[in-house]
Formats: structure tokens, C-alpha cells, sequence
């Protein structure tokens, strides 16, 4: 190969290379809206496969671990199903008498979550279920222990829900007993890099106890009150004499998380629009 | 510029089984942090077996399904794998890639500076993209290596498909 060529051949991938970065950099700088519809097209088709891939595969790694839980949380169902129902229909009538509505909705739909190995995965998961299923945003995933997050973007046979480790998610948030309210948002616990929670606007004068549970309070019409979103660990900070910041310990760690369950929209009209 | 092979099997079946391993070996045995990423392990096998600008493109589109996958922001997996791409097939005529430890240190360090490139281009903050050294990281670079010497080793006498400068 003589020189000419080969400082031709170099100037050429040095070109492709600065394209190739010049459009990375656009799709950052791009608006979410655009990229929502791009990202569920090439889901909807050149991904389709694989996406089918791996839920076969994640079905397939979980499914005796699952069978064994389900029955194990049958056998404790039935035994608290003898008392349940006088309890569920007292709480119901006196929920009618105080015109209060249901606090968690009774219908669900399960999904799988398939990981990706990135530093990322945890703030947003790819989860195995689409509009096809009747998925749509909005909607807040949750597992038995507690939030995961919601639904942000859901195309066909697959969706996207931002976390409780996400930068953008937010959520209005009560103790358990209701006397404390404020927002619950993501932080880097100690700047070690490790995703944890903090229960931000709580004012000066009130004092939340190390171990106390804090929920949703159901403000904002996406979350159901009374998901379960961690406990309160200590003070993280203080602004003198304005509010106090607590520390969080999450009540659910994404890092295991394989099956999710979405709840429907609190507010319907909500899913019918994408931020 | 002329294309050699020295018998053997194309690349490109050795990539179909990566993205296969990717999708469906990799959720099925270790679904966790620190599995080892086969996507990135395909890009790095490519990137020194071909030009730089051929390495960007594939860099290019492996990030773009990572972005589509998992969309922290759009764009931020496209452009870490776009540059560790590239850098991989810049850097085969300085770092003798056929040696295997060789191979081995230059998959776990592209494993670490593509985490490190998508926390910050995902907006992680200096904070954030520090976890591209913590434990998980460091796992995943790690089990990236033996995988990617694995299938270094798998395909030495097997595949060759180079583009002759």
C-alpha cells in the first residue's frame, strides 16, 4: 500500500469516526420525544428477536425458581384468606362511609425484567411486556417488597420504566403513620456511586425516627398511596432552620429484580401522553 | 487495500454466536452485574480484525442497541462504543493483539472505559461515573477478559478475516 493511499484510507475512518460521534452527540442532544419513537420503532423490528430471545431465556432460568415461591406464597395465601374476607369487606365499607377510594388497584400485569450487563442497568429496565398486553405509560411497577418505578415509554411487545434509581424519577411521599410529607428522589449514597434514596422537603420543626417506613402518599396521580418505598436510615443533610433531608435505605434492590408487576394507571387519562 | 483469509470460518458466524450468547447463554446463567458483555466482547473482536472507521460503525450500532435497550439517555451507548470501538482498531498496530494476556487487558480496559464514557454521557456526574471503577465494574471487566480470551482462543486458528493495510 503506498503512502498517498494510505493517508487516504486513514483520513477516511478518521471521517467515519467524528460522523459516528457527531451522530451520538446528536441523539444526546436530540429531544426525548423523538428518541422515544425511533428507540420502539427499532424494537418493534430489528430487536423484536432478540428481545424475544431473552424473555424465552430469562422465562426459562426463572420459571422453577418462580414455581417454587408460588406455591410456597399459596400455601401462606390460603391460610390468611380463612380471615380475609370479613376484613376485606369491613375495610371496603368503612372506605365507602369516608368516600375513600381503593388504596391499591386489585388488577396487575406481570412482566419479566430482562437486564442488560451495562453500569446503567437499574436506572431504567427493558421490561417483556407491551401495549399488546394493554401496557402503557404511567403505569408504576412494583415488585412484593415495594416501588420500582414507572412505565416511561411502552411500544408494542416490550417497555421501558424509569427506576427509583433513575436521575429524573420523583415521587410524592408520606411516613407510614402520615404525619410526615415530602418528595422522594434518587442520590449517590456517600458519593460512592451506589444508587440510594433521599426523602427531600420535610420541614425543620418535624423529626422522622431512624427505621420509620415511608410510603406513596398518592399525590400527583401516578403512583397508588401506600406503596412501600424504604426506610428512613438518618439525617443525609440539613438546610438551617428550612427543611431536613433524610437517607433512605430502598425498600428494593433492582439488582435482583427479575419479575415486576404493573399496576394500572392511577389517573387513566395519564398513559394516553408521553412527556 | 485487499482482503485475506487464511481458511477457516468467516466473522461473522463468530458474531452471530456472541450476540446469541449475549441474548440468550448470558440471562440464562448470569443475569446479574458483572456478567460478562459479549455485544462488547464482538465489537472488540471486530475492531481488531478491521479499519478504525469500519470499528466506529460497528461501535456505532452495537451502542444504538444498548441505547434502544436500555435508553438512560439516547445516544450515550452509541457514542462510548463508538469511541471504544475505534480506539480498539486504532490501537491493534501498537498493541501486538495476538498475543492473548495482550487481548485479555485490552478487553477489560475497553469493558472499563466504556463505563466510564456511558455514566458520564448518560449525566451520571463525576460521582456517578466513578462506579465505572467500583466493585461491579471491576467484575465485569474482569469476567469480559476471560470471556473475550476464551473466545480469542476459540477462534485464533479458525477465523481470519483481516483487511490487509
Amino acid at each position: 500500500m503506498d503512502r498517498h493511499t494510505g493517508r487516504a484510507s486513514t483520513r477516511r475512518d478518521t471521517g467515519i469516526f467524528l460522523l459516528c460521534v457527531t451522530l451520538s452527540l446528536l441523539a444526546l442532544l436530540s429531544p426525548p420525544s423523538w428518541n422515544r419513537g425511533l428507540a420502539g420503532g427499532i424494537r418493534e423490528t430489528a430487536l423484536r428477536p432478540l428481545i424475544a430471545l431473552q424473555r424465552f431465556a430469562e422465562e426459562g432460568r426463572t420459571s422453577r425458581e418462580r414455581l417454587r415461591v408460588a406455591i410456597a406464597e399459596r400455601d401462606s395465601m390460603a391460610i390468611e384468606l380463612q380471615n380475609a374476607a370479613a376484613i376485606v369487606a369491613e375495610n371496603a365499607r368503612l372506605r365507602e362511609l369516608l368516600d375513600l377510594r381503593s388504596q391499591i388497584p386489585e388488577t396487575f400485569l406481570p412482566a419479566d425484567v430482562l437486564h442488560q450487563p451495562l453500569p446503567t442497568d437499574g436506572q431504567t429496565l427493558l421490561l417483556g411486556v407491551g401495549t399488546n398486553r394493554g401496557v402503557r405509560a404511567y403505569q408504576p411497577v412494583i415488585v412484593g417488597a415495594g416501588l420500582v418505578g414507572v412505565v416511561v415509554e411502552a411500544s408494542r411487545s416490550s417497555s421501558i420504566a424509569h427506576t427509583w434509581a433513575n436521575p429524573e424519577f420523583r415521587v410524592s411521599a408520606v411516613t407510614d403513620d402520615g404525619s410526615v410529607l415530602g418528595i422522594v428522589a434518587p442520590t449517590n449514597r456517600e458519593g460512592s456511586g451506589i444508587p440510594g434514596l433521599e426523602f427531600r422537603g420535610v420541614a425543620y420543626r418535624d423529626t422522622v425516627p431512624v427505621g420509620t417506613r415511608v410510603v406513596t402518599s398518592g399525590l400527583g396521580g401516578v403512583y397508588p398511596n401506600g406503596l412501600v418505598i424504604g426506610w428512613v436510615t438518618g439525617v443525609a443533610r440539613e438546610e438551617i432552620g428550612w427543611e431536613r433531608v433524610y437517607a433512605l435505605r430502598p425498600a428494593v434492590n433492582l439488582g435482583v429484580v427479575s419479575h415486576v408487576l404493573l399496576l394500572p394507571s392511577v389517573e387513566p387519562a395519564l398513559g394516553d401522553s408521553v412527556p | 487495500m485487499s482482503r485475506s483469509r487464511r481458511g477457516g470460518r468467516p466473522l461473522w458466524i463468530v458474531l452471530v454466536l456472541l450476540v446469541l450468547l449475549h441474548f440468550y447463554v448470558r440471562p440464562r446463567i448470569w443475569p446479574g452485574a458483572g456478567a460478562p458483555d459479549f455485544l462488547l466482547i464482538a465489537l472488540m473482536v471486530l475492531s481488531l480484525r478491521t479499519r478504525p472507521g469500519t470499528a466506529a460503525v460497528a461501535g456505532f450500532l452495537t451502542g444504538l442497541v444498548l441505547d434502544v435497550l436500555m435508553p438512560v439517555r439516547f445516544g450515550a451507548g452509541a457514542l462510548s462504543h463508538t469511541v471504544v470501538g475505534f480506539a480498539a482498531a486504532w490501537g491493534r498496530t501498537v498493541f501486538f493483539p495476538d498475543n492473548l494476556i495482550v487481548n485479555g487487558i485490552l478487553f477489560a480496559v475497553g469493558t472499563l472505559v466504556r463505563n466510564l464514557l456511558l455514566l458520564i454521557a448518560s449525566g451520571s456526574g463525576v460521582i456517578g461515573a466513578l462506579s465505572a471503577f467500583g466493585p461491579a465494574s471491576l467484575a465485569q471487566a474482569a469476567t469480559t477478559a476471560l470471556a473475550g480470551i476464551a473466545v480469542t482462543l476459540a477462534i485464533r486458528h479458525r477465523v481470519d478475516f483481516r483487511l490487509d493495510e
